[in-house]
């Protein structure tokens, strides 16, 4: 095992595997941006090195910063977490040529994963078919216009070098085709740099539906079961769970096989997922490959729950030459995990991203319910970041238990001084079509009128009152009386 | 009834004697609330609502702190109500602020890769 590990990345993935490190005896370093020095991620490590300023190409997304950082504290290997430098060859091919460990698949096979339209080829040799879609010619509006009317509108409009949702769309007829095209193209160059587009048949109410994969250095690649994510906004995923109500026993066989299948075509090491869309639900569903991400997910913490593992552990254990912790035989699922993912932004704004100072931060303690956040009390909020500020993950026996679970968790954990989807998430839970497991991946935008208009106590007689004692106490501080405020606000009656 | 319990957290009781903790924190001169999974913000000095106001000053400005991704107007041209001024980039995410209503772009306030403040209009319109 390594003595020192460099985590390159920040917020709740950064702590997650610096507390996975300190279980397994290894020393952690940090690195963080001006905006970070007081970030969690960087009082929690054993060591932390400031590899720049805030912006993310300044600091983040510096290889060479996260290289020297590395070097300079004596680490062996490096942990890229998720996003960032996570699938760019860049930082796995610098990881080699500076003798450091990259914590993940090796660069050709990032290489390979990370051109979407290389990875379909790869997809079909192992024998797993994607999504109806079209590579154009040229880059030009007249190809893609070509590619698309051979595809057949709806369309999907695809960054090559994309993931996250970021710069795709959804293109119902010619006549969007080029003003998509555009913005397409400039979010996909600002993003990753490679402006490239594909095209895709957009199916009817498909879910997302994805697998985890795991492979090691000794030949053996496994999957440890499904995650559903479909119920996403604008691409990113706000609740996932395992099992997936879509799936039986047959066709998880199928879909798990797919995926090693793809896994094993690639020589991927390490732990990734192979993306789905599934078409239909039971025995006769039709599943897509989408694509391999080739990392840790956000969402890993939904498997870890239900298959009883440590992927992180896994991960440090596997890149440091050991063989997998676990056969497939070992494997099985039990009880059901929801993770619902809380983000610093508006619902009542077109979803906003949020900046600010958490003024009051709680998590609430409850049975079958982990908590896994990169943030603190009085802590920044900044603007240059991902808004993801935690994730809820909640364990039960049933998927009603773990849906219960993961609704108390959420109406007890307050989060002040920015805004936050709490309230979304926890309609959503609610949702008649949620509960019943009838999902896809259309539903948060086809549903959003009823969510938003979904019925909840009004406490805003009860905030008035408690204002008022906050305002109360703020003049008494100011006039430093010792008159007790309470006594004279009387009660309030809701 | 509420009763502060130290340390931002209240207990809130209703008339028919349902109770609930909540969490409350003061800034400036806002109130904010956490009751039952729904977030309050009490502002006197703020009354109208929130949302925006459907000011120029509202409309034409990034809600957001942000980036400058483009800017599709210059002064002196000519705009209809929904068309597109400026993108600007925050968090991955791009938004488009398009013009409140027909008029006359007098000045542009703001350029390509500058960071802007919510409040701060992009573009000033004439009418």
């Amino acid at each position: 095992m390594f003595r020192r590990v460099l985590v390159a990345n920040r917020g709740e993935i950064a702590l997650r595997v610096i507390r996975a490190c300190r279980e397994l005896g290894v020393e952690s370093v940090a690195v963080y941006s001006d905006a970070d020095s007081m970030a969690p991620h960087a009082l929690d490590a054993d060591r932390a090195v400031r590899i720049g300023p805030a912006p993310p190409a300044d600091s983040y997304l510096r290889v060479a910063s996260v290289i020297e950082a590395a070097r300079s504290t004596g680490a062996e290997a490096v942990h890229p977490g998720y996003g960032f430098l996570s699938e760019n060859p860049a930082l796995a091919h610098a990881c080699q040529d500076a003798g450091l460990t990259f914590i993940g698949p090796p660069p050709s096979v990032l290489e390979t994963l990370g051109s979407k339209i290389a990875a379909r080829t790869l997809a079909a040799r192992a024998g797993v078919a994607a999504v109806p879609g079209k590579i154009p010619a040229t880059q030009s509006d007249e190809a893609l216009a070509a590619a698309a009317a051979e595809v057949g509108f709806p369309i999907l409009l695809k960054p090559a070098s994309g993931g996250g949702g970021i710069g795709m769309k959804r293109v119902a007829d010619a006549a969007g085709l080029a003003a998509a095209a555009a913005q397409a193209r400039r979010e996909a160059r600002a993003a990753f740099g490679d402006d490239t587009l594909y095209v895709e048949r957009a199916l009817t109410r498909p879910r997302h539906v994805e697998v985890q994969i795991f492979g090691d250095s000794h030949g053996h690649v496994v999957h440890l079961f499904e995650r559903e994510c479909s119920l996403q906004r604008r691409h990113q995923k706000l609740i996932e769970e395992s099992p997936s109500v879509a799936l039986t026993p047959a066709l998880r066989e199928r879909m798990g096989a797919a995926a090693v299948a793809v896994a094993t075509e690639a020589g991927y090491r390490n732990a990734g997922t192979v993306e789905f869309l599934l078409d239909g639900t039971g025995d006769d569903a039709r599943f897509y490959f989408l694509e391999v991400n080739a990392r840790l997910q956000v969402e890993h913490p939904v498997t870890e729950l239900v298959a009883g593992v440590d992927l992180v552990h896994a991960q440090l254990r596997v890149a440091a030459g050991e063989p997998l912790p676990w056969t497939g035989r070992d494997l099985a699922q039990r009880g059901h995990a929801i993770e619902a993912r809380v983000y610093a932004e508006d619902p009542e704004q077109g979803h906003l991203p949020q900046a600010g100072r958490l003024l009051l931060y709680r998590e609430p303690r409850l049975p079958g319910v982990r908590i896994d956040s990169g943030v603190r009390e009085q802590g920044e909020i900044s603007v240059h970041y991902d808004p993801l500020l935690s994730k809820v993950i909640a364990w039960g026996e049933t998927r009603d238990a773990a849906r219960r679970r993961a609704i108390e968790a959420l109406r007890r954990y307050p989060i002040l001084g920015v805004r936050t989807n709490v309230r979304f998430l926890l309609s959503l839970l609610d949702s008649p079509r949620f509960v019943a497991g009838d999902i896809d991946v259309g539903l948060v935008e086809s549903e959003a009128a009823e969510l938003a208009a979904a019925d909840t106590t009004d406490w805003s007689a009860a905030a008035g009152a408690i204002a008022a004692v906050l305002e109360a106490r703020s003049a008494c501080a100011v006039s430093a009386t010792t008159a007790d405020p309470w006594t004279t606000l009387g009660a309030w009656r809701g | 009834m509420v009763e502060p319990l130290g340390d931002g957290v209240f207990r809130v009781t209703t008339e028919d004697g349902r109770q609930r903790l909540a969490w409350a924190t003061r800034v400036g001169s806002a109130s904010w609330v956490f009751i039952d999974g729904a977030t309050l913000v009490v502002d006197p000095a703020a009354p109208t609502s929130r949302k925006a106001s459907g000011t120029d000053e509202a409309a034409l400005s990034s809600p957001m702190p942000a980036t400058v991704a483009a800017v599709h107007v210059s002064p002196g041209q000519a705009v209809s109500e929904g068309e597109l001024l400026v993108t600007v980039e925050a968090m991955k995410m791009e938004l488009a602020i398009r013009a409140p209503r027909t008029g006359t772009i007098r000045s542009v306030q703001c350029e390509v890769g500058e960071l802007v403040q919510p409040g701060h209009p992009l573009v000033e319109l004439e009418r």
